[in-house]
């Protein structure tokens, strides 16, 4: 703590986000395996034992189950579902967000074979909209999206807990809301100078912009350049924001349905969007940040375009069509964990003992222990020294 | 050299987690083998693991919102804690886990630094209450301080070292882009060796992004900025640098600032007129297209710094100079927390005073019960006899106000 100054990096190790939900792929793929195995495990435990089968393993076998595959592509399926439902209740993109990658990390350690997505994910997009401080009452959003109020309610716990408590997620909207102001800004010739890594000045800077190449035919922004004449600081304008709306689109669609959170950080999601978007654009954007000498740049920059692969390999063909969501519901059915099939009883259940506080009930057993003792004494007399009861 | 967030974190898998929280199992995650007759998932493995790693003492406190009980480490009992359980409020039915706790727990999770407390694990029971274990602050607050006039007297110097120690904690919330919206004494908890810890997340919310509505009914209504009485909608750290401002008046005064009697937005208003100046467009341009605002018709002027000298003397010229800055009525000229502090006073005579020099008699443990049980924006109870409610009529629900209407 002696160290004069935390850079953004120190701050964004310090997060949750950084500290539980980053993964290398490998790490990630083999999460979810062990998650589909001991959902497994669970639910052949509680299959019926009419044949005094106990070997759950070989009689799971013989079931046709969901695989990690399917579930990855069951949960993809409703991470869509709550981007569509948030849009439709017009909630600010943080809420929709934080929404998908709660119910992206809450499949991290729960199987759908335990709790299938159509339960969880008006859950998280509830408790979404609560961190993320949009106000809607329950009734009112269980009406709008015509459910039962305790069904939304019922999970919560089990969301907040395979959350591991840490509600916060890092976006990167605000960063490339950032760029877009920034690259307006030089644009129009009023940066020159950026600590530490640019030196030009503003009408260089601004000259360089305007010399920009061309985006490449396969780059997701609709800006051309004009067929004739050269380039004015209009048509620089009109480039940097169309830039920006290609970005914000991936940023919404596939950031949001891959598993681009898990992998890299808000800034390398934000600047791969960028690329797909406008190459030239991001490229000119980065020699302004990250000197061609800095050591680390050819890091970064692998990073960033391992980044774009991941979100340019994403097409809205992938999400599993309404057929094959219910084809892959109906398989589920067959595997699924009959202990957590009532949610809301379970909940109400719980709910019922938490008005018993811990305490009363060790009072409770205290004396009850305490009622046993005297009794017994009563019976065979006091009990013997040293001789203990070793009741409780 | 510019260090780009883009550096150096993953593809890598985190190189080092919380300490507290435990690693699931391995990361080739072979399953648990089965035990008994239930295996659990991932998740409850981790959260039983947690709870077993604490033994939970006496209660230190209950409130409305929460019971606060002593723990220790079952591995090492020297090692305590205060375990706050929250307590499921009526509100379950119409919103299920609380606003406050989430943003609590939420803001915590994130806040790592030596003047915040210090949120050490989350689990649940099976009754599903929620249990965050939090650093243990046994010396109560700085309320009880300000407020033990015969028995606690402290110099300009310890209001250095505690307004810089605030100042620290309330500048690491907002460049992380939190606003705490409720700091005032009794929220600043003072540790073992006399530093002080801003607590209470439970009205804190991330700063929105702009055109995006807050709320205005938020803070405590004595250390509450004008710029909310007139319910600007959209507001920054500012908000923070003004109760800031009311707690460093109230350590130099010993008394609330803004004391406003019988607590009602309008008094505040006519009060932050007395003592300030009023709010009108030759010294906050704009204020008068807010939406909430009206003054009492008589103008008074921005009172001169001779006369905030004269009531605030003890802090010498240069600390009068920062308190005027902290609590200008146009939030864009207020001081920012970075602002503060720059300001010439931390290096001005005297030093700030070392933490072992500190008073730290703000109570005791059960100080820290009551403080953590109490629900954000409510006054606190009187340190006196009778047990009379300081703030019993303002005890309002704050941030439910505007939806449940």
């Amino acid at each position: 703590m002696t160290s004069n100054t935390i850079s953004e990096d120190d701050l964004y190790r310090t997060t949750s986000q950084y500290r539980l939900w980053s993964f290398s792929p490998e790490a990630l793929a083999s999460r979810r395996r062990g998650t589909h195995e001991l959902a497994l495990q669970r639910a052949w435990q509680h299959a019926p034992t009419s044949d005094g089968a106990s070997d759950g393993a070989a009689r799971g076998s013989s079931v046709d189950c969901l695989t990690v595959g399917e579930e990855l592509r069951l949960v993809q399926r409703y991470c869509n579902q709550i981007r569509t439902t948030s849009d439709h209740f017009q909630w600010p993109v943080q809420v929709k967000a934080t929404a998908v990658q709660y119910l992206r990390r809450f499949y991290l350690s729960n199987s759908c074979l335990t709790y299938p997505p159509k339960d969880i994910y008006k859950t998280v997009l509830f408790l979404a909209c609560k961190t993320e401080a949009t106000h809607m009452t329950l009734s009112e959003y269980a009406r709008r999206i015509s459910t039962d109020p305790d069904a939304v309610l019922a999970p919560e716990y089990k969301v907040m807990q395979a959350l591991r408590f840490t509600l916060d997620v890092r976006q990167p909207y605000r960063g490339l809301k950032g760029v877009l102001m920034e690259l307006l800004n030089m644009a129009n010739g009023m940066v020159g100078e950026v600590i530490d890594a640019e030196t030009r000045g503003a009408k260089e800077l601004q000259a360089s912009l305007l010399d920009l190449a061309k985006p490449s035919s396969d780059a997701k922004t609709p800006w051309k350049a004009p067929a004739t004449g050269s380039v004015d600081v209009k048509h620089l304008t009109d480039r940097i924001n169309a830039a920006y709306s290609a970005a914000r689109t991936i940023l919404d669609g596939p950031a949001l349905l891959t598993d681009a959170y898990f992998l890299y950080t808000p800034s390398q999601i934000l600047l791969a969007a960028l690329q797909l978007a406008d190459e030239p654009l991001s490229s000119f954007y980065l020699t302004t940040k990250l000197p061609i000498s800095s050591d680390v740049r050819p890091k970064i920059l692998a990073t960033i375009s391992t980044c774009a692969d991941l979100l340019f390999s994403f097409s809205d063909a992938v999400i599993i069509s309404k057929e094959e969501r219910a084809r892959l519901e109906e398989k589920l059915e067959l595997c699924r964990d009959p202990s957590t099939r009532d949610l809301v009883q379970a909940h109400a259940a719980a709910m019922r003992g938490s008005d018993e506080d811990d305490e009363a009930k060790a009072r409770k057993r205290k004396a009850a222990r305490e009622k046993s003792r005297q009794e017994g004494e009563d019976l065979f007399g006091p009990r013997l020294n040293g001789v203990g009861a070793g009741g409780g | 050299m510019l260090k780009s967030p883009a550096l150096d974190v993953p593809p890598e898998p985190p190189a080092k987690r919380r300490k507290t929280s435990p690693e699931p199992e391995s990361d080739d995650n072979t399953p648990a083998p089965i035990i008994n007759s239930t295996v659990k998932d991932l998740a409850a493995q981790l959260d039983e693991a947690e709870r077993k790693k604490y033994v939970k003492g006496r209660k230190l406190g209950s409130g409305q919102y929460a019971d606060v009980f002593s723990a220790h480490l079952l591995s090492d009992p020297k090692q305590v804690f205060a375990i706050k359980k929250i307590k499921i409020g009526p509100e379950v039915k119409e919103f299920g886990i609380s606003y406050d706790s989430l943003r609590e727990i939420r803001f915590l999770q994130e806040l790592n630094h030596p003047n915040i407390i210090k949120l050490h694990a989350v689990f649940s029971t099976k009754s599903q209450n929620l249990n965050l274990v939090l650093e243990y602050l046994p010396q109560g607050d700085l309320l009880r301080l300000i407020q033990d006039t015969k028995g606690t007297t402290y110099t300009p110097a310890d209001i250095k070292a505690w307004m810089l120690m605030l100042m620290r904690a309330v500048h690491f919330c907002h460049v992380n882009g939190i606003l705490h919206r409720d700091i005032k004494p009794n929220n600043l908890l003072i540790a073992a060796d006399g530093s002080i810890k801003l607590a209470d997340f439970g009205l804190a919310r991330a700063m929105a992004d702009p055109f995006q509505p807050m709320t205005y009914n938020t803070i405590t209504i004595w250390y509450r900025p004008p710029e909310l009485f007139f319910q600007a909608q959209h507001y920054g750290d500012a908000v923070d640098v003004w109760s800031c401002g009311a707690v460093f008046a109230e350590l130099i005064g010993r008394e609330v600032l803004f004391r406003a009697w019988p607590e009602t937005e309008i008094n505040m208003v006519r009060l932050i007129c007395e003592k300030v100046g009023t709010p009108t467009e030759d010294n906050w341009p704009g204020v008068s297209k807010l939406r909430g605002y009206v003054t009492p018709s008589e103008i008074i002027p921005l009172r001169p710094k001779e006369q905030w000298s004269a009531s605030f003397r003890a802090i010498g010229e240069v600390g009068v100079d920062l308190l005027m800055k902290t609590l200008t009525l146009d939030p864009r000229q207020r001081l920012t927390a970075e602002g503060v502090l720059r300001h010439p006073f931390w290096t001005s005579e005297p030093r700030p005073s070392k933490l072992r020099d500190l008073p730290r008699r703000g109570g005791g443990k059960e100080t820290m019960g009551e403080d953590l049980t109490q629900r954000g924006g409510e006054l606190p109870t009187a340190n006196g006899e009778g047990g009379k409610k300081r703030g019993d009529k303002v005890a309002k629900k704050l941030d439910f106000g505007i939806m449940t209407k």
